[in-house]
């Protein structure tokens, strides 16, 4: 989400901790990067940017199949269950992608495009309620990111979320439906950039300009002056958004106390699926940091990096990625609580204290023990 | 030589007395370009313009990540029901929080057009807009001459805003700002004020070795007008305020944002050393202070509210705090406690559309507070106000060394005056409040004398802003500039972000640096690169 939510600087405590993190070893080390930093880039940054507009693709198939059975009165909850997980499963590529939010997302204004927060729900319903013969896509992409993105299609598919995130098949009307739609085509327009400015040509308009990936897989160019400043940029990039789940996404709905927690801060709160979204985000930095997905086979990754110069490190942090996720996933207790309960509940509040820890501790790892390896790498 | 060159003397006798670097500017090695203010990490990443300065205690550092925070809070129209804390946009603006102008504490990404099209107009992708006023004979004349003329009876040099407009074009807008928003013919639902369109030029350069490059600046169009929604600029006899031809505008790119409290923090002395507005040494160049009204002076009741202008393009603006929010207004739309009245106020757009949506978006609420909170606005001025400077990078390359002394060989020092050292005295405020002690005392190298120099014609855009004429720009600052790619991939450089690459910004140079410029068109390509290697090490 683009804002409230986003934290607060973690980079800078980042800064402040490396401060006064230089490695307690002063030796150096070697370690080959290509093949790290080939499969982190081809495998998990561009391979999950394609995965995720695959599945804008079945969103779209998804949403217009809600259309179809509305249009012949026959539309059930079965067929919105399928629409709405459509949407969570778009969500999962697009929450880990955020342990690397640089390049294209960024310099392109793709992040606020798609997962723009806070909306105008009175604006956007005001868009809906012109809908009801249809509604143009290009009036998506021209329109204020305040009505489009992850949230808008979130709201008008499960409802505002503040009883429940579930929405019978009677309750959608063909303006919703219609605007979701557009909604849907607006958003895999920009994970197909998003892909492209990757995968083929990172300046969209310039046929003959690079893949974006290729400023990684050949550094020494003017992005990316060497390999050592790739993996501060993938470094840089898992920290930060340990810090934006523990210090903001988390911390800022949590409050000092369940008096003062806040709902309206909770991201992805009209689904419910805050907590998988932050979970996700920490997956992220586990894919980054092994360089593989969670269900693929071992190849190189951070973690190589870290071992080569620090065995006992880099298993310690995989670890405290493992218990940083496993917290977050503990948060909805056997209740299973959705987040914006769980703020506002005792025992739910101790659980996600243990899961603030466990990212602070990560965090700590990351900033004060692991990036200050890349004053000893002997980097060629 | 004007006053600078004594001080680059002095830094040559400097170099002169150390044991390694016998002819080498004494800035060739320094890698904390603002000393204790300098980044201690993310130097090589794109966090490399966002860190905050690591000597901040730690109540400020708390301070800076709230506006850290706030920074990238995107607002949304009002009346927001579920977010009332962010709503407030526009009713027009330019973009919908800060990070879109000034891209991870950097530079905007610079307008590019498909070779399917001609033309694109300005939407939510671009960290754009123009500036726009009236050209006035007699106050232009007067504040140009030198010595200029400014008082209250020329309303201290002012530009004069385009009536019924301003002095900012804002191209966005709420979905319903404008009565056409909803036009069963021509909707400009979503529009500001008018829609600007763009467009490239090109010019090819051939170096003295016979390579040539093509450079390309975009060339900016207006069409539809609130006020006449049918017409462009190239309407014959236009009726829109905007269109007359006395409208003068100029096209103005998000910059970066680090280290702007210490160029707050140069004595004026230090500045107004370096100033020869007359060009009294015949040298070719003058340089010359902006002198800009002050609010924070004006507010406390001074009858002479102007100060050197060290901030903007053309240098208008005093201190961070006024530029950020007036920007905050401005570009967003967001009123504050020193602008507490949308910038569009009184205008028949603005009067319009608070009778059409029964003045739910008024700028103050019932309580007449503004839309942005004491809390919000103090807290982002100290973010802008103490970013980190990133350290150098590889300053022992030969090359970089090389380019080094090729940076003050072809004199491009005159106007990117490498050093100042900041202020240290009890009386310094910064943006009226007490500075943090980490921005005093340090000796920065941010290669800009602050002042404002003339261009050439390829660069003017022919408007005055207040002593500014239509050529003269103010010395950007060089610090950090090597990142600038790493920070934002699609970032460009130069006022309107024409230039793709640091080759192609000095290339653009004209004016008092025309001749720094032909001498670096005349150099080998193998000297070329060092010189942009020097440049990439900052």
């Amino acid at each position: 989400m683009n804002l409230t939510m986003k934290w607060l600087p973690v980079t800078a405590m980042a800064a402040l901790l490396s401060a006064c993190g230089s490695s307690s070893d002063s030796d150096t080390f070697d370690y080959d990067a290509d093949a790290m930093i080939s499969q982190t880039v081809n495998g998990v940054i561009v391979a999950g940017y394609e995965e995720l507009d695959n599945k804008a693709q079945l969103l779209i198939e998804s949403v217009n199949q809600l259309k179809a059975k509305h249009t012949a009165n026959t539309l059930t909850d079965a067929d919105v269950k399928a629409a709405q997980d459509a949407w969570k499963a778009a969500r999962e590529p697009w929450e880990q992608g955020e342990s690397h939010i640089f390049g294209p997302v960024d310099s392109l204004e793709i992040d606020p495009h798609l997962d723009s927060w806070p909306l105008n729900t009175n604006d956007l319903q005001a868009e809906v309620d012109t809908a009801q013969a249809g509604y143009d896509v290009e009036d998506v992409l021209s329109a204020n990111d305040e009505i489009q993105g992850f949230h808008a299609m979130e709201y008008i598919l499960f409802g505002n979320g503040v009883s429940d995130n579930e929405k019978a098949a009677t309750e959608f009307s063909i303006g919703e439906i219609n605007y979701l739609i557009a909604l849907a085509q607006a958003f895999e327009k920009y994970t197909d950039d998003l892909f492209t400015a990757w995968n083929s040509n990172h300046n969209l308009d310039d046929p003959q300009s690079l893949a974006f990936k290729t400023f990684l897989l050949a550094a020494d160019n003017e992005i990316y002056s060497s390999q050592l400043a790739i993996i501060e940029e993938l470094i840089d990039g898992m920290i930060g958004i340990v810090d934006e789940v523990g210090n903001g996404k988390i911390a800022d709905p949590f409050g000092t106390s369940s008096q003062t927690a806040d709902t309206s801060k909770v991201e992805s709160q009209y689904s419910w699926n805050s907590l998988t979204d932050f979970a996700n985000n920490i997956k992220g930095v586990q894919n980054i940091y092994r360089g593989e997905f969670s269900d693929s086979a071992d190849v190189e990754g951070i973690i190589d990096f870290v071992s080569a110069a620090d065995i006992a490190l880099s298993k310690r942090v995989d670890a405290e990625i493992i218990a940083a996720i496993n917290a977050i996933e503990a948060i909805s207790g056997e209740q299973n609580m959705p987040f914006r309960e769980a703020i506002k509940d005792s025992a739910g509040r101790a659980r996600i204290q243990l899961a603030i820890d466990a990212l602070f501790t990560l965090q700590l790892s990351l900033t004060d023990d692991l990036k200050p390896l890349l004053n000893d790498w002997n980097a060629k | 030589m004007k006053a600078i060159a004594l001080v680059c003397f002095s830094f040559f006798l400097v170099a002169c007395n150390s044991k390694d670097s016998s002819s080498k500017p004494a800035y060739t090695y320094i890698e904390k370009t603002a000393g204790e203010a300098s980044n201690t990490t993310s130097n090589l990443s794109g966090h490399g313009f966002s860190q905050p300065m690591p000597n901040l205690t730690d109540e400020e550092l708390a301070l800076h990540l709230s506006g850290d925070a706030f920074f990238e809070a995107s607002f949304t129209s009002a009346p927001n029901t579920a977010q009332p804390d962010l709503d407030g946009l526009g009713p027009v603006f330019n973009n919908a929080d800060c990070n879109s102008c000034h891209q991870r504490d950097g530079r905007s990404s610079s307008l590019t057009i498909s070779s399917n099209v001609s033309e694109i107009k300005l939407g939510s992708g671009e960290g754009l807009f123009l500036r726009m006023s009236i050209r006035d004979a007699t106050r232009d004349d007067q504040c140009t001459s030198i010595p200029a003329i400014q008082n209250s009876q020329n309303d201290f040099c002012k530009v004069i805003p385009v009536p019924n407009f301003g002095d900012q074009l804002f191209h966005r807008g709420v979905r319903d700002a404008r009565d056409d928003w909803n036009d069963a013919n021509n909707p400009q639902k979503n529009v500001g004020q008018a829609n600007v369109y763009a467009k490239f030029e090109t010019k090819v350069v051939t170096y003295g070795d016979g390579e040539t490059i093509t450079l390309r600046k975009p060339v900016f169009m207006i069409r539809n007008p609130y006020d006449a929604p049918l017409e462009s600029d190239v309407t014959a006899s236009p009726s829109s305020a905007l269109l007359q031809p006395n409208v003068v505008t100029g096209a103005r790119n998000g910059m970066p944002v680090f280290g702007l409290g210490l160029l707050e923090a140069i004595a004026d002395e230090q500045i107004l050393a370096l100033a020869d507005p007359s060009d009294k040494n015949a040298d070719g160049i003058s340089g010359k202070v902006n002198w800009v009204y002050d609010v924070l002076k004006a507010n406390s009741g001074d009858e002479n509210p102007i100060s050197i202008g060290r901030f903007g393009w053309k240098g208008n603006a005093p201190t961070v705090r006024q530029q950020s929010l007036a920007a905050l207004r401005g570009d967003i739309g967001i009123t504050n406690s020193l602008f507490n009245e949308e910038s569009i106020a009184n205008t028949d757009l603005h009067t319009a559309y608070l009778a059409r949506t029964d003045y739910d978006d008024t700028g103050v609420d019932a309580f007449g507070n503004p839309e942005a909170s004491d809390e919000f606005a103090d807290a982002v001025v100290f973010y802008a106000e103490t970013l980190a400077v990133p350290a150098r990078r590889n300053v022992k390359d030969e090359d970089v060394v090389a380019g080094a002394v090729l940076f003050d060989q072809i004199n491009c020092t005159a106007c990117h005056n490498p050093s100042f050292t900041t202020r240290r005295d009890a009386d310094f405020k910064l943006g009226g409040l007490t500075p943090p002690k980490g921005i005093l005392n340090q000796t920065i190298y941010p290669f800009t004398d602050m002042l404002l120099h003339d261009m050439g014609d390829d660069l003017a855009d022919g408007r005055r802003d207040f002593l500014a004429n239509g050529k003269e720009w103010k010395t950007r600052p060089l610090w950090g500039i090597g990142l600038t790619k790493t920070v934002n991939p699609g970032a460009g450089y130069l006022h309107d972000g024409r230039a793709s690459t640091l080759e192609e910004a000095i290339l653009w140079h004209g004016g008092e640096a025309q001749a720094s410029k032909e001498q670096f068109r005349l150099l080998s390509k193998d000297k070329r690169e060092q010189l942009v290697d020097f440049l990439m090490s900052l």
